[in-house]
């Protein structure tokens, strides 16, 4: 769609702006009332996700500013350029990042790879109403979220209230409410392991792809557990899970160096972005000045020393932000929430009987793979905390799933 | 066709006729959807068309310095860096500066502001309305308002008005406001860069000049050769530094594209306002018939 209608305008928290962002919210809330009148959904999904819905319009401009999450406006930009001219934004169209496929006498099909124009390019196909500012974005993420809600439903999920309750989780509301690409990571990331779960291998790799686009590192550790399950059958017993980890560890020595390239390359790069000197000097500007000790502090010189510094960081990892780096309000909700996921994550697996579950242990062991590598990067809370959660939440949805196959298993053998 | 018959295509069709004709088919949603009409025309009448007011600027790398070589990976790394200089950062903290208000306040632009540019005012005696919360403010704590307008006032527009951004990853700056003045905004832009780029200078210029003394102390009091050379050879260099800092071309930044307007006002955008307004009421109906129909549920 190449329209003059959408363009960017900085509208701030004007009335305009809330008049734009209303309509877009309020057309959400007209689709609700129509799948509950299809019994697509309950009525408290309907008062549920008519609060979900409204959470964007009380972030941006109202508690926080959107400069808090500056990468919004570049979606933002992006996606009214895309709609407005059919092209990117100078920054993103001057890397010409794209895959182009030639099918002959049907002419060619151009994929965006860079993530920005990847994302925006889907998030722009939300029948919204308007595409005019930063939140417009993040009424796009909604509806995508609430599709997938429904899809969970109907193919998934048989108790819609229980599946209710995870869409209340504070940092899905906070990430899923903003112009960013986190929801379709997240999305993604979900369905991929439901349909492994299933054993829906073509339509898991369906799912799979547009991570290598979206976040590269997800794609790994989802890459990982693919290969292991369907090569190596990894879920199916513990020699083979052995056995596949030993493969990675011998693959890991034998491709040391360019392993440990791309690690200390992603560490350098995460603590110059956090790298603050005071007096405006911070970033990357400030480690091109003072960044050359740190450096060398930050060099991981062998597998032994990776597999080490990710065990230590792992606590960090996953209990961060701790209460001395409170800076803002939600630094506490995502300290007590990293907790509570922990604990939600230990009690799903207690109360139905999984620990002794290879395809637990299975998704247990990628997960703690996925964190520890993770765990080596984190510099910077904000990002991470952001990165913690799109990594945990899909697992911890598949967990739930593996959970109701248990018990629709036992329930099976008890008639 | 097993797969058509789990969807029920006729039931939901029939369940989606009923919706339109229970929620949306009602008079309640015409009278709302006219007065939609007039709200938006209300809005658009005591609206102030406002001009998009831009200007493309490029950081002047030669102010950036240097970076060393960490060898490895971290050459990749610094191509990312040598894009990220601090001259924005400087630039933008000087645009927003108050040093920068006082001056363009110096330059009359208050008058423009404030006082509708009627030159016969004095610039310090624009009279500043008060707002209750003010008067509030001033009453439980006990300090005095001022009766008129001051840089302060200045600074704070310029903040609220002018939107610095550089693209993440790239290297234009955009500098831009929305005014109803296209003349007025294309001016104050354009002396609002200039002012706090020379300010940035003259900041340099002291610096270099205060060295120089500082230096021509010390070569006084030196007896090492060794120690004479460099000494002398800071002085070159600052010398040559406030050499190249005195002239009439920016030093932060240098202009790709100088101040200009849209051709039409950008806000109010008329098409979206009534659209959006005509979503919003409709809403408002359906939302209405749709809780007065499901209470039993709802409640």
């Amino acid at each position: 769609m190449v329209n003059g209608y959408f363009r960017y305008i900085d509208y701030g928290g004007s009335l305009e702006y809330y008049i734009f962002e209303i309509a877009n919210y309020s057309f959400l809330v007209l689709l609700l009332c129509l799948c509950y009148k299809l019994r697509f959904i309950n009525i408290n999904s309907l008062i549920v996700w008519t609060g979900i819905f409204f959470v964007p319009l009380v972030l941006n401009y109202f508690i926080f500013s959107p400069s808090l999450f500056p990468d919004q406006f570049q979606y933002a930009l992006e996606v009214m350029s895309l709609k407005s001219k059919g092209i990117s934004i100078d920054a993103i169209a001057s890397q010409n990042a794209q895959f182009s496929l030639n099918l002959g006498y049907l002419g060619s099909i151009s994929i965006p790879t860079n993530p920005v124009t990847f994302s925006t390019t889907f998030l722009g196909f939300a029948p919204i109403p308007n595409f005019m500012t930063v939140t417009s974005l993040a009424f796009a993420n909604k509806f995508f979220l609430f599709v997938s809600f429904l899809g969970l439903k109907k193919f998934f999920f048989k108790d819609e209230n229980i599946l209710l309750l995870f869409f209340l989780i504070p940092s899905l509301l906070l990430y899923t409410s903003l112009a960013l690409r986190e929801t379709l990571i997240i999305i993604c990331s979900v369905f991929f392991l439901l349909n492994m779960l299933k054993n829906n291998y073509i339509i898991s790799l369906i799912f799979l792809l547009p991570l290598f686009v979206l976040k590269i590192q997800m794609f790994a550790f989802l890459a990982l557990y693919f290969v292991g399950r369907l090569v190596f059958r990894a879920n199916n017993s513990l020699y083979m899970l052995v056995f596949f980890l030993g493969f990675i560890l011998l693959a890991s020595i034998l491709l040391q160096d360019v392993i440990l390239q791309i690690i200390n390359y992603y560490r350098l790069g995460f603590a110059a972005e956090n790298m603050d000197l005071g007096d405006g000097i911070y970033g990357y500007y400030a480690f091109s000045l003072y960044g050359e000790e740190l450096a060398e502090s930050l060099e991981l010189t062998s597998i032994l020393e990776v597999v080490f510094a990710s065990i230590a960081g792992l606590p960090k990892l996953l209990l961060m932000p701790y209460p001395n780096t409170w800076s803002s309000i939600f630094y506490p909700i995502q300290f007590f929430e990293s907790i509570f996921l922990i604990l939600l994550y230990w009690s799903i697996s207690v109360r139905n009987n999984l620990l002794k579950n290879k395809e637990f242990i299975y998704l247990s062991v990628i997960l703690l793979l996925s964190c520890m590598l993770y765990s080596l990067l984190v510099f910077n809370v904000g990002t991470f905390v952001r990165y913690r959660f799109s990594l945990f939440f899909p697992f911890i949805i598949a967990l739930y799933y593996l959970a109701t196959l248990e018990r629709g298993n036992k329930t099976k053998l008890l008639k | 066709m097993s797969f058509l018959k789990k969807i029920e295509i006729k039931s939901k069709a029939l369940l989606l006729k009923e919706f339109f004709y229970d929620y949306f088919w009602k008079k309640s949603s015409l009278n709302l959807g006219l007065a939609s009409l007039i709200f938006s025309l209300a809005i658009i009448q005591f609206s102030t068309p406002q001009f998009y007011i831009s200007a493309t600027l490029r950081e002047n790398k030669s102010v950036g310095s240097s970076s060393p070589s960490l060898g490895g990976g971290s050459d990749n790394l610094f191509s990312i860096v040598s894009s990220e200089s601090n001259s924005f950062g400087e630039f933008r903290s000087n645009i927003y500066s108050y040093i920068i208000a006082q001056r363009m306040w110096e330059k009359g632009w208050a008058t423009e502001i404030y006082a509708g540019g009627d030159k016969s005012i004095d610039v310090n005696k624009i009279d500043k309305p008060q707002t209750l919360a003010d008067r509030l403010g001033s009453l439980l704590l006990g300090y005095e308002l001022y009766d008129f307008y001051s840089p302060h006032d200045l600074q704070d527009f310029i903040s609220s008005k002018v939107d610095l951004q550089k693209e993440i990853k790239g290297t234009n700056i955009t500098v831009s406001m929305l005014t109803s003045d296209q003349n007025f905004g294309i001016s104050f832009l354009n002396e609002l860069m200039l002012t706090a780029d020379k300010y940035a200078k003259e900041f340099l210029i002291l610096k270099s000049q205060a060295i120089i003394d500082a230096t021509y102390k010390q070569l006084s009091e030196s007896r090492n050769s060794a120690i004479t050379a460099s000494l002398a050879a800071t002085i070159n260099k600052e010398s040559l530094h406030i050499a190249t800092l005195t002239n009439d071309l920016p030093y932060h930044i240098y202009f790709i594209d100088p101040p200009y307007s849209s051709e039409y006002p950008v806000t109010p955008n008329t098409q979206a306002i009534f659209i959006s307004n005509f979503i919003i009421f409709i809403f408002l109906s359906v939302m209405y018939n749709f809780i007065r129909n499901h209470k039993e549920d709802l409640w």
